[in-house]
């Protein structure tokens, strides 16, 4: 179950392909795929394609490239600025904690049904995303609702008075762990059961401790991994909505400030923006998704 | 002995330090050899284990709390700690008159995002593995797609497409066709995993040479061998529907989510009992799949010829 939400590992069973059919008939056999392509084409590409359409479009049916440039400027631009640096932290947090929680859960021993609990329990947490998360962490950092908060203002610790809520950077960050570290571990943990026992001993026999063995094997061959992991918690903590929604009031992220545009309660002309946001949005994400298809391909090369 | 350290692998160093029991090198090598033996290296998993642990339980005791009982936090002491504690709100959402509208509608989204998910899947897949294995790459690239998409941006999409087909995105269930591509990532993988994971050509061809049709084939022979994939897939499926905020919201369709949101609004305790019960019949949802994907395993294993019998059966795409 577990495996499905992300493509982590790519199954390398190519051996079943089929003897090559006689060229008449593979030319007909594409005419299979047609409905699943036209429904892609109608559901997936049309829309997409008509932001970037509909970004470029000026008023006089020309195209030009200032509305793109517009999501640069002023609101817009301190947006994507919080939302990319708060995204960017709550993918480092994650991909430390996770890695960490990874590595722990790999030398778990002792506790058998520890492990599948932390497997399992990722696999439910990476997708949990959404109205239920904010508001469970509502009522434990909440302003006045947390029983964290008061149980801190109790010791004597008042976070609020530090800076900290939960729609600021630190705040989406904590939240967004939820969901991101339990993700990092599904990406981590099949990379950390790949570091070979017999690795470890021929960097003994070397004469190496347990700290060369990270630094010349163990962290080299988990960096792709880790990038990889980083690339997609980015990704998944810059579109992600629902939880922000809740927990920032004004659209002072990227994805609330495109359905601020979406939403109607914006001057003619206005809107293009919007369509410019989420153009740059789908960019970003492509971006990242590249290379982490590229990360996952380096990653796989020690896994025999 | 401590000039030899740096020559000496260090099973044989740890031999050397053990004063009890010096001709005993199966006890000691082993353990200094593979697993962390450092106080260090023993007590970090066994931290970061007990802090993800309180971490990841913490808001969900705290919401649990929130929707059970009635006291505000400010105000939890010794004396009002088991106070006021009652199962009541839970049920308030049930009686909301715009409760069961918004539940019928994302249980209708989410049968007909299965339903259309499942018909356009299946036949393009197994056409795919059995007529079409060059564009194997292609579909497994337009599949993550979706991934490059986040819902918000998608919904830009459809309110630029809408005014050229209002007659049928202003219908409710005209979401049906963006959930099956916002999920195609999850259920297109678990079902070429589950085809992967069967002989297809043998069991096709064996049932058509004892002349089944190809509907026959499908539904007596296919369907039933890929049970895990395809009861995974629907369950992916129902549950990022059931879940689904972004487009539901953006679009103002009044589904269970937006209810989940605005009743919060109007009442609170009863609204994170409602958020509280969201959460555990989705988290059920992939507790009963786990079950059922894996008992499927143990006592109906699909056919895989002998040669194979080494490669995992059903699992959906993961192998060490």
């Amino acid at each position: 179950m577990t495996d499905v939400i992300i493509p982590i590992e790519e199954d390398g069973g190519r051996t079943t392909s089929a003897p090559p059919p006689s060229s008449v008939r593979r030319s007909w056999a594409w005419v299979g795929l047609v409905p699943f392509f036209a429904f892609l084409f109608l559901f997936l590409i049309v829309p997409a394609f008509s932001v970037f359409l509909q970004a470029l479009k000026t008023e006089e049916d020309g195209l030009s490239l200032s509305a793109m440039g517009e999501a640069f400027s002023g609101q817009n631009f301190q947006a994507f600025k919080f939302s990319i640096v708060f995204s960017a932290g709550a993918a480092i947090v994650g991909v430390v904690f996770g890695t960490l929680l990874a590595y722990a859960a790999a030398s778990l021993i002792r506790p058998k049904w520890l492990r599948n609990l932390i497997t399992s329990f990722s696999g439910v947490a990476a997708n949990m995303g959404g109205l239920p998360l904010a508001f469970a962490f509502i009522t434990l950092l909440g302003a006045r609702a947390g029983v964290l908060t008061n149980v801190l203002n109790w010791l004597g610790i008042d976070i609020y008075d530090h800076g900290f809520d939960l729609g600021n950077t630190a705040g989406l960050i904590v939240v967004y762990s939820y969901f991101n570290i339990p993700l990092m571990v599904l990406i981590t943990l099949p990379a950390i059961d790949g570091l070979k026992q017999s690795w470890r001993e021929a960097c003994a026999n070397l004469g190496g401790t347990t700290f060369t063995y990270w630094r010349r094997v163990g962290i080299p061959v988990l960096t792709p991994s880790l990038l990889g992991g980083f690339l997609l918690l980015f990704a998944n903590s810059f579109a992600a909505y629902a939880t922000a929604r809740i927990l920032t009031d004004n659209s002072k992220i990227v994805s609330l400030r495109i359905a601020f545009f979406l939403g109607g309660d914006v001057g003619i002309g206005e809107d293009a923006v919007g369509f410019s946001l989420a153009a740059w949005m789908i960019i970003i994400m492509a971006l990242c998704m590249s290379f982490y298809w590229l990360a996952r391909k380096r990653a796989e090369r020690w896994r025999a | 002995m401590t000039d030899h350290h740096i020559h000496l692998p260090p099973a044989s160093t740890a031999l050397l330090d053990d004063d009890d029991n010096p001709t005993a090198p199966t006890a000691v090598a082993p353990q200094s050899v593979g697993r962390p033996s450092s106080r260090f290296s023993k007590i970090v998993p066994v931290l970061v284990l007990l802090a993800c642990g309180f971490f990841f339980l913490a808001p969900l005791l705290t919401l649990a709390r929130h929707s059970l009982q009635n006291v505000p936090a400010f105000l939890l002491g010794r004396e009002t700690l088991f106070k006021k504690w009652a199962l009541t709100p839970v049920t308030l959402a049930f009686k909301d008159p715009a409760f069961w509208p918004a539940l019928s509608l994302s249980l209708k989204l989410a049968a007909g995002t299965v339903l259309l998910t499942l018909g356009l899947l299946i036949p393009t897949a197994v056409w795919t593995h059995l007529r079409v294995p060059k564009a194997r790459s292609l579909i497994e690239f337009v599949t993550v797609l979706p991934y490059m998409i986040p819902p918000i941006a998608m919904v830009a999409g459809i309110i630029i497409v809408k005014p050229h087909a209002r007659w049928f995105l202003n219908s409710d269930l005209a979401l049906i066709p963006f959930y099956v591509v916002l999920a195609l990532p999850f259920t297109y993988r678990s079902i070429d995993a589950g085809l992967r994971a069967i002989d297809l050509r043998t069991l096709v061809d064996a049932s058509r040479s004892l002349g089944a049709g190809w509907g026959a084939t499908l539904w007596k022979v296919l369907l039933p061998n890929m049970r895990a994939a395809i009861i995974s897939a629907a369950f992916l499926t129902a549950a990022v529907v059931i879940g689904e905020f972004t487009i539901a919201d953006t679009l103002l369709k009044e589904t269970l989510p937006r209810f989940q949101a605005t009743f919060v609004g109007r009442e609170p305790q009863a609204g994170y009992a409602l958020n509280l019960l969201a959460l555990l019949v989705t988290t059920l949802l992939f507790v009963l799949l786990s079950v059922l994907t894996r008992k499927r395993d143990v006592s109906r294993r699909p056919y895989v010829p002998p040669a194979d019998l080494t490669a995992p059966s059903t699992s959906t795409g993961a192998h060490s």
